[in-house]
């Protein structure tokens, strides 16, 4: 499953999702979340997220099929919010289900890596009066390079 | 003459100050093509310039010197992208 939305995530909920047969013998999940990225009080800092509608889900979907091409998987859902966030809400969810923890683990791990890089996202951070998009970090484009 | 749908998001779409604009022009021609004309014809549109500037060609990430072809029908321009 791949969703783009608004609306907060019930991390419960998706991980009984994952569970999808009596071959699963592993679940590995991943949430991100709002950091408190200002020396502000929380109350005084938003955080918003843009999204490319169309392309973004394509690229979603392409780097889930990429992982069910490396590994044997059971089931994938990959959940990330868009619009405007507060200091600690969730953001993201990947979770992948697998017979064994290996492939789950990696899975979960190569899909974060793909999803920084791949795509179509855009943070921006705003500070009382002050806001300012977040940089692409080079690090994030290197991670890619131990799936190749 | 062919018409295509160009839209810009995040800071790049702030600079430039419009989020999309139909180009009418000849295709097929190349990203950096588009991007050179567009910066001529856009209010701050040397901003597409910039390094790190990132294309789609209909919701496939492209590079500059992929060929936006006649039955092209979106293409972006957007700064790195940030999700996770």
């Amino acid at each position: 499953m791949i969703k783009v939305q608004q609306e907060e995530f019930d991390v419960q909920a998706l991980y009984d999702d994952l569970v999808v047969n009596s071959n699963t013998g592993a679940v590995a999940m991943f949430v991100g979340l709002v950091r408190h990225f200002s020396s502000l009080p929380s109350q005084d800092c938003t955080f918003e997220l843009e999204h490319y509608p169309g392309m973004t889900e394509h690229n979603l979907q392409t780097i889930v099929e990429d992982a069910c091409s490396r590994w044997s998987l059971n089931a994938v859902t990959v959940v990330h919010r868009v619009g405007k966030l507060a200091v600690q809400d969730k953001i993201v969810f990947v979770g992948v289900s697998a017979s064994h923890r290996a492939e789950a683990f990696q899975a979960c791990d190569f899909i974060m890596d793909y999803l920084k890089s791949r795509a179509a996202f855009w943070k921006k951070e705003t500070q009382g009066n002050e806001s300012k998009w977040v940089d692409a970090k080079e690090q994030d484009e290197e991670s890619l390079s131990r799936w190749e | 003459m062919n018409e295509l749908n160009v839209v810009f998001f995040a800071s790049l779409k702030e600079t430039l100050g419009i989020e999309q604009y139909v180009f009418a022009g000849h295709l097929p021609m190349t990203v950096k093509e588009l991007k050179m004309q567009l910066a001529k014809l856009l209010k701050n549109g040397d901003a597409l310039l910039d390094k790190g500037i990132q294309s789609s060609i209909d919701f496939e990430f492209a590079r500059d010197g992929n060929i936006v072809n006649e039955g092209a029908k979106e293409v972006a321009f957007f700064p790195p992208v940030t999700g996770g």
